[in-house]
């Protein structure tokens, strides 16, 4: 046996794979022959949207699908091995050790019952062969390079006292300690906040670079991809469309899926009179066998053959292969924009007036005797008639409690708040905020029929107008809510908040649960009902580009206090709060070259507690230029001022 | 955890301190009072003023109930009315009985159902669910079936039929096989519905947890199925399963009731339903405070559990 196999530099080789899930309705099959081949080191990507088969496709690489999925055909060759035809516990050896993993929700990924230290010491006992107090010396190293403050003491807590963005790090460390070539990342930010996913993915980047690991990543965040990865595998409807190197992928694509894609984030030239380029339609049902290619029926390029023959992924450059039979895929000739992509309506004049005001606004939850969460500390805003304000900022900035105390459903500690006309809501996951037994159109009249407003036919008329004016036909009126896909049941809410013919639209999020491909048809919605009708919208969230593209003007939340304000485009193009410049920092860029030249040093530490709020500067405590200027005096903004304000002693 | 079982400690005096208000102040409220209930028709007048003096029952309402606390606390539980034994000896004698009784079923019925919970859990989760249809069916058979019945049939078939185990005779405790001989009957009738109920709860307990994201994580850390199983599955399967156990218990002092009756044996249920028949209310209201303490302390003894096996758990 003294033959050595020559050098390979292919560390993961995927053939065919094929995953099956055994559904009451028929065979689903999630992944559909899949090939594709990760070399040692290297960081792919995979690209899909929600059932696309990413993940799915993740599992089988390790078989880790629950049951009723199966892996039922093709090979994974992980350096030489067939991982698909390997024993349950030659399986067990390749898990962990040579392959770690990290999930989307740290939240619930570690066992709620167990200490950190006997999570992670007993894995790197059995992987690497070492004893007990050797195994805890690395884990504490660890803790420490993901970037875990005092691990020696933080190793024997529980996952129930540590944040999100903490277990995150926990998860990383753990999927890092036994050493392995690969590690797989499924969503491993998802469910983070974009300064803590700017921290994560650079320690993720860093530590499997430093051990030399490959590393597969699977996002539906385009510009997470352009921070992160090497290479990219495109996938839809359980296939791999498109793969290629990043700059490749991002400058040159030549899926027309990928590129429709790439033209739905709203990009920082984009003028905002024109609408977003949206891909029509919903992805095929996955339950129903596909016939030709998967993309047809929403692909301005789709032509005969594409009906009758899936196309195969086939050489496009070095490196770079898609699957489709049109030769360029979109060219300017075959667009993807909708055909009146300016607006061409005469837009509503705004005429100055304020339809919302909050004045000196504050909210305090008592969550015991002792202790007082300070949700809103002092807020003043305005927004005007046919304007859309847009508030960013972390989870736990006291956004939705602005949102909240604006519709009256909380009451304001001090402060007060005025609003001209009526205020409506739209929630973040529209499915959870329908009654699922009851009609579209009855969940569109509710709120007529709640303040007795006209009779049954006037109803009905209104109900017809509205499920119109949001895009759906009056067929939607007779169905019920888990019958229309995320996207539809996010035009219903928008049109039950339409309804009472308010003044302003508070949008809480309202883009968040949707898939990238339907985003765009949300907020192109929004941005029209804005330019006709000129409701004013207050419009939260956390995708900065989307704020940016829809707002108007923009306020920048920190621990309950606005920090800066201003017009969106001067405020984004110009940050001048070290927050604000650090949020906008941390929100990675769909464009590769762009985020080669970045910096990449995120804001450092988490939100402090709104228990317990310093004296001077609530962001003296992560700020790169804090002084004890700031620690002892807190900066103000003026009241009610259109301009730029910022909330800073430094700002420039 | 010493400031928890404290704390958990003062809870459960305020609970017994509470349970015995109520006894008192319920059994005061019969029409009449209990020694006109006693003696029924069979006394006149002078006489049943004699046994209102007896009792205690001419005194102040207050004050029979601070002597009644008294008595407790200083275990002076006085004698029973129609053969004047001291009650606290026959507390002493018949507890020990229903005490084995009730852990013995709580012991039996954990050692089988936990197992075959997380087996039929466990191949639930894996697609086969022959085992899990079966035990969910069975489950339903059993808790159909009274307890008092499957007593007399078990009674007649193993006891009078075949003679496996005896219907009747003392219990000596320096006999420990006599004793369980004897006791093996009771225990297994009111181990069939614990079984059919906590099979039942660890199946779903077991099945929700293998579908937890820490059970993928387990499972991609490499760890063999039996190690996900027994080290993540099953402990945190553990947390409903215990409360539920500890919830039981309160069904369990009911069913030894009846059991000790149909089995003749000579437990606290019998003394119970002795007192009930002479209309002996000293007796009985001991009896209820002792049933209620039993109750409270293996409540206190759930939460101890509890609170070992989840470290989540505040005040």
């Amino acid at each position: 046996m003294n033959y050595q196999a020559p050098v390979r530099t292919t560390l993961l080789e995927v053939r065919d794979l094929r995953t099956e899930f055994q559904t009451p309705s028929g065979t689903v099959t999630a992944v559909d022959g899949v090939s594709f081949s990760v070399e040692r080191g290297e960081r792919v990507a995979v690209v899909g949207e929600s059932g696309s088969g990413k993940s799915a496709m993740a599992m089988s690489i390790l078989r880790l699908l629950a049951w009723p999925g199966r892996l039922a055909a093709g090979e994974v060759r992980l350096d030489g091995r067939d991982i698909a035809r390997l024993s349950e516990g030659q399986l067990n050896a390749v898990r962990g050790r040579l392959v770690g993993t990290v999930f989307q929700d740290p939240m619930s990924s570690l066992d709620p019952v167990m200490r950190i230290s006997k999570q992670m010491i007993e894995p790197i006992m059995r992987n690497l062969k070492l004893n007990r107090q050797e195994a805890r010396d690395e884990a504490v190293k660890w803790l420490g390079k993901v970037g875990i403050p005092e691990p020696e003491r933080r190793i024997e807590a529980f996952p129930f006292e540590m944040s999100g963005g903490m277990r995150q790090r926990v998860m990383i460390a753990m999927a890092l300690s036994c050493q392995p070539r690969l590690v797989i990342a499924d969503e491993p930010t998802t469910a983070l906040d974009v300064t803590i996913q700017a921290q994560i993915v650079e320690v993720l980047k860093n530590l499997t670079a430093e051990a030399g690991a490959a590393m597969l990543f699977i996002t539906h965040d385009l510009g997470l991809v352009a921070r992160f990865a090497h290479k990219v595998a495109v996938m839809y409807a359980g296939r791999i469309v498109e793969f290629g190197r990043v700059e490749d992928i991002f400058a040159r694509p030549a899926h027309p899926y990928t590129q429709s894609l790439l033209g739905t984030i709203p990009s920082t030239e984009m003028l905002k009179s024109e609408r977003l380029p949206q891909i029509p339609g919903l992805p095929p049902d996955m339950r129903k066998p596909i016939v030709g290619c998967a993309f047809r029926e929403r692909c301005g390029a789709a032509h005969d053959r594409c009906a009758v023959e899936p196309p195969v992924l086939s050489e496009r450059g070095p490196d770079h292969s898609a699957a489709c039979w049109t030769d360029k895929g979109l060219t300017d000739s075959i667009s993807l924009k909708p055909k009146s992509s300016a607006r061409t309506n005469k837009p509503f004049e705004p005429d100055g007036s304020v339809v919302v005001e909050l004045n000196a606004l504050w909210k305090q939850f008592n969550v015991s005797r002792k202790t007082t969460v300070r949700a809103v500390n002092g807020v003043n805003l305005r927004v005007h008639k046919g304007e859309t304000l847009g508030i960013v900022g972390e989870s736990g900035c006291g956004k939705s409690t602005v949102a909240r105390l604006l519709l009256g459903l909380e009451k304001p500690t001090s402060g007060d708040i005025f609003i001209s006309g009526l205020a409506q809501m739209v929630f973040q996951d529209p499915s959870a905020s329908f009654n699922p037994k009851m009609r579209i159109g009855d969940i569109v009249a509710e709120p007529l029929v709640v303040k007795s407003r006209g009779a049954k036919l006037e109803r009905d008329e209104a109900v017809r107008r509205l499920i119109g004016q949001v895009g759906l036909d009056a067929s939607f009126i007779e169905r019920y809510p888990h019958q229309l896909s995320g996207g539809q049941r996010q035009r219903v809410a928008v049109a039950r908040a339409l309804a009472l013919n308010p003044s302003v639209v508070v949008a809480d999020e309202p883009t968040s649960a949707l898939d990238v491909s339907v985003r765009a048809q949300i907020i192109n919605l929004l941005a029209d009902l804005k330019h006709d009708l000129g409701i004013s919208f207050v419009f939260i969230s956390h995708d900065l580009l989307t704020v940016r593209y829809i707002s108007d003007r923009i306020a920048v939340m920190y621990l309950g206090e606005v920090v800066e304000y201003g017009a969106a485009e001067e405020v984004f193009a110009d940050p001048r709060h070290p927050y604000t410049k650090a949020l906008i920092d941390a929100v990675p860029v769909p464009d590769p070259v762009i985020e080669s030249r970045r910096s990449s040093v995120p804001l450092e530490g988490e939100l402090p507690s709104p228990l317990n709020l310093p004296r001077g500067c609530a962001f003296a405590s992560r700020c790169p230029i804090a002084t004890d200027l700031c620690r002892a005096e807190k900066p103000t903004l003026p009241t009610h001022e259109l301009s730029r304000q910022v909330a800073c002693h430094y700002a420039v | 955890m010493a400031e928890y079982a404290t704390k958990k400690l003062a809870q459960m005096l305020i609970t017994v301190l509470g349970v015995i208000t109520l006894v008192f102040f319920t059994l005061r409220l019969i029409p009449g009072d209990a020694a006109s209930a006693m003696a029924g028709d069979t006394l006149s007048g002078e006489a049943l003023q004699r046994l209102r003096e007896q009792m205690g029952l001419d005194e102040p309402l207050f004050a029979q109930y601070f002597g009644f606390l008294l008595d407790i606390a200083t275990l002076n539980l006085g004698e029973t009315i129609t053969t004047r034994v001291p009650i606290a000896e026959l507390i002493l004698r018949a507890m020990p009985i229903t005490l084995t009784i009730a852990l013995g079923t709580i012991v039996l019925s954990v050692l089988i159902s936990i197992p075959l919970g997380t087996l039929a859990a466990y191949m639930a989760h894996k697609g086969k669910r022959w085992l899990d249809n079966a035990l969910t069916g069975t489950a339903m058979v059993v808790d159909l079936m009274p307890s008092f019945w499957t007593a007399l049939v078990l009674l007649l078939i193993f006891s009078l039929a075949l003679g496996w185990f005896p219907a009747s005779g003392q219990l000596n405790w320096s006999n420990p096989g006599g004793v369980a001989l004897r006791l093996a009957l009771p225990i297994i009738v009111l181990s069939l519905s614990q079984v059919a109920m906590l099979a039942r709860i660890t199946r779903t307990a077991v099945l929700e947890v293998l579908n937890e994201d820490y059970v993928r994580t387990a499972r991609s850390l490499g760890w063999s199925e039996l190690r996900v199983l027994f080290r993540h599955a099953l402990k945190n399967a553990a947390l409903p399963v215990a409360t539920i156990v500890g919830l039981s218990f309160g069904n369990l002092l009911g069913g030894t009731v009846i059991v000790e009756f149909i089995f003749t044996i000579p437990g606290l249920g019998n003394l119970l339903i002795a007192g009930i028949n002479s209309r002996d209310y000293q007796l009985v209201q001991t009896l209820i405070v002792l049933y209620a303490l039993i109750f409270v302390v293996i409540n206190f003894a759930t939460d101890l559990v509890y609170k070992a096996l989840d470290p989540r758990v505040q005040f």
